[in-house]
């Protein structure tokens, strides 16, 4: 990376508050502000967890849709399941 | 194609999110898990909450209208309409939540097929940068919205400084 490329990253994280620049003499140091970085991946992190469990979830129900059940096999049992739980059964729209 | 159960998260603009996983079934699987109200009420939840409210009319110009529902906790509802639906490929459709003035969210979700394998692209486009802030603040710390501003703020000057092309602003 060139010298230039360097000081317009540096330019644009400074912007953003993730580093910081100091002044000694002829140098400008750059300091890393840890904290905001840490709150920026957490914030990513917390949003990934949301995304991952429905996805988990997703995969199971994969996996049995998979399993040589027929969609319309799948949601009679589901029906049936659901009548066990005390959940609702599926609208009437719900079947192909 | 990303591999089974590889999830990215990408911002690619301060106003849209692009989700993308791999899974390990065929895309017509998948689509009917998105769009059978018998299917999605078992995977799509929100935080401490199940999806007891699951309406869909599959059809463009058709309706959807969803609510999630925990113990002790606010009802959570969103409301939408199909604008496209290419079985089993391609979904576009409109999302507002209930009780939250944030006007509509743009949602194309995408479903590519490789070997019997399934990538899903799912991508947000939020009305502002404020109403996909505000999608995120649930359950985060105080200083998250501040840090995702300036996260946002880096995001934007980077794609300004890629659009503009130029080394212009560099080293004075």
């Amino acid at each position: 990376m060139s010298q230039p490329a360097i000081s317009k990253h540096l330019k644009v994280l400074e912007r953003a508050g993730l580093i910081t620049r100091g002044r000694d003499a002829q140098r400008r140091p750059r300091r890393l502000e840890a904290r905001a970085l840490a709150e920026a991946s957490q914030w990513l992190e917390t949003y990934r967890q949301l995304w991952d469990g429905n996805f988990r979830r997703l995969d199971a129900l994969l996996g049995e849709m998979r399993a040589g059940e027929t969609p319309r096999g799948l949601a009679q049992r589901r029906s049936q399941r659901g009548r066990r739980r005390g959940l609702p059964p599926p609208e009437p729209g719900d079947t192909r | 194609m990303i591999g089974a159960e590889h999830l990215t998260i990408a911002t690619p603009t301060p106003r849209d999110v692009v989700v993308t996983r791999g899974f390990d079934a065929p895309r017509d699987l998948v689509f009917d898990a998105l769009t059978r109200p018998a299917l999605l009420q078992r995977w799509l939840e929100a935080p401490g909450r199940s999806m007891e409210v699951c309406e869909i009319d599959l059809k463009v110009r058709g309706a959807f209208h969803f609510v999630w529902r925990g113990p002790g906790r606010k009802d959570v509802g969103m409301r939408g309409v199909y604008l496209e639906i290419v079985r089993p490929e391609r979904i576009v459709h409109t999302e507002t939540w209930e009780d939250w003035d944030a006007g509509e969210s743009h949602v194309t979700i995408v479903l590519t097929e490789h070997r019997g394998k399934t990538t899903f692209t799912h991508t947000a486009r939020f009305p502002s940068q404020a109403v996909r802030d505000g999608v995120f603040e649930s359950g985060l710390e105080q200083n998250a919205k501040e840090t995702y501003d300036k996260l946002a703020a880096l995001l934007a000057a980077v794609m300004s400084d890629e659009d503009s092309g130029a080394h212009q602003e560099i080293a004075r």
